[in-house]
């Protein structure tokens, strides 16, 4: 019995809230009512069973013989420790969690590093004052009138004016 | 303000970006005649020689008829004074209208810059943060692990906790049964000895008993009056 026990790690439900998302709220409370179960279920239940008075049954009870065989039996027990079936599970779970994660993190990097440059882009811009029109046009490529599409003034369909 | 913000291409060098064009043209005198005209004649003839110059040219002009005063002339003036006037008195406010046009436009561009500006900077601190959640997994590993564990101990528990009761449930049986037999055995055998001992008390035996139980009494009771 003392050979088995994983010393459970003291998770940190405060910090563990402040990470999760909007979104997946309602699956965190769930978790989190389902732990708190548990460990109030385990705190209820005594560690060892209260140990059985054998001499008191050997002196009282008349039939000869029968506390002995169940002392013996008693000992002799061996109760089995429930099988962990979900562990690997939950390992194969981290592992697909950690690739995804890179995954998304680094997508998220790329993301970060277009933005960083559209915004490079806009802070070294000249002011509007000192701007020609091809100036304008070469910051904001959709100020473009395209002339071969529309060639005829005002060279953007009517409903854009 | 002479242009001395206007740099000429005296070498080489391409000057890039360009430096941008002056705000205001340069300064003249009168609405027509520039001032760099006076300061080229200022060293020789000091302030009044562009007048001077002026008046000569004007009274010669006229006095040798090359210029002839006609309807023309006439015309010319009143048109002018009515044009001079206009711009004397309007000039401005129209000025600060189109100024005010031109103003709105860049605001627009400048507002329309700013919050692409600002829309970027959010995107990227939320991509920051997302980044710090998505680090917050472990947690969520740890706990479901945690649960695993408390279940399996749980488990295990109640299992010891089952053997414990239903061993100590049947021992407890035996003894209770023998107790209980003992006790109804015992409560047979006085039940079974009071009857036989009332059986037994015969007729004869009770009027003697009785009556030893009266003479018991009269000693009592004289023993008692004595004590009185």
């Amino acid at each position: 019995m003392a050979g088995r026990r994983v010393a459970l790690k003291a998770v940190d439900w405060a910090a563990f809230a402040e990470r999760v998302p909007p979104n997946q709220r309602a699956m965190y409370n769930a978790l989190k009512t389902r732990s708190d179960a548990l460990t109030a279920r385990l705190a209820a239940l005594p560690e060892k069973p209260p140990a059985i008075d054998w001499a008191f049954y050997k002196a009282n009870v008349a039939k000869a013989g029968m506390v002995d065989e169940f002392q013996k039996k008693f000992s002799a027990l061996k109760v089995p420790e429930p099988v962990d079936t979900q562990s690997a599970k939950i390992d194969a779970q981290e592992k697909e969690a950690a690739k995804s994660t890179a995954e998304y993190v680094q997508a998220s990097k790329a993301r970060i590093a277009q933005y960083e440059q559209q915004l490079q882009k806009l802070k070294s811009m000249i002011p509007f004052e000192q701007m020609t029109f091809e100036d304008l046009h070469e910051a904001f490529p959709e100020t473009k009138l395209d002339k071969e599409k529309y060639p005829y003034w005002p060279h953007k369909p009517i409903a854009d004016l | 303000v002479l242009h001395a913000t206007r740099q000429l291409h005296t070498t080489q060098q391409s000057l890039a970006p360009l430096p941008p064009l002056p705000e205001k043209g340069g300064e003249v005198r009168h609405g027509l005649i520039p001032e760099e005209f006076f300061q080229f004649l200022y060293p020789k003839t000091g302030v009044t020689g562009p007048y001077m110059l002026g008046t000569g040219l004007v009274l010669y002009l006229l006095s040798k008829e090359i210029y002839v005063v006609n309807h023309e002339t006439v015309a010319a003036a009143c048109i002018l004074s009515v044009i001079i006037y206009g711009i004397k008195r309007f000039g401005p406010d129209v000025a600060a209208f189109a100024d005010k046009l031109n103003e709105e436009k860049m605001a627009k561009a400048v507002a329309v810059k700013n919050e692409a500006i600002e829309n970027l900077q959010t995107a990227i601190e939320e991509e920051k943060k997302e980044q710090w959640r998505v680090e917050g997994r472990s947690y969520l590993f740890d706990a479901k692990r945690n649960n695993v564990a408390m279940l399996l101990e749980a488990n295990y528990r109640e299992r010891l906790m089952m053997v414990y009761n239903e061993v100590k449930k049947r021992l407890d049986y035996q003894v209770a049964m023998q107790t209980l037999k003992r006790q109804k055995e015992q409560d047979h055998m006085i039940q079974w000895v009071e009857k036989s001992v009332v059986q037994s008390i015969t007729p004869q035996q009770q009027k003697e008993s009785i009556a030893k139980c009266i003479l018991d009494l009269k000693a009592l009771s004289k023993g008692a009056h004595a004590t009185v």
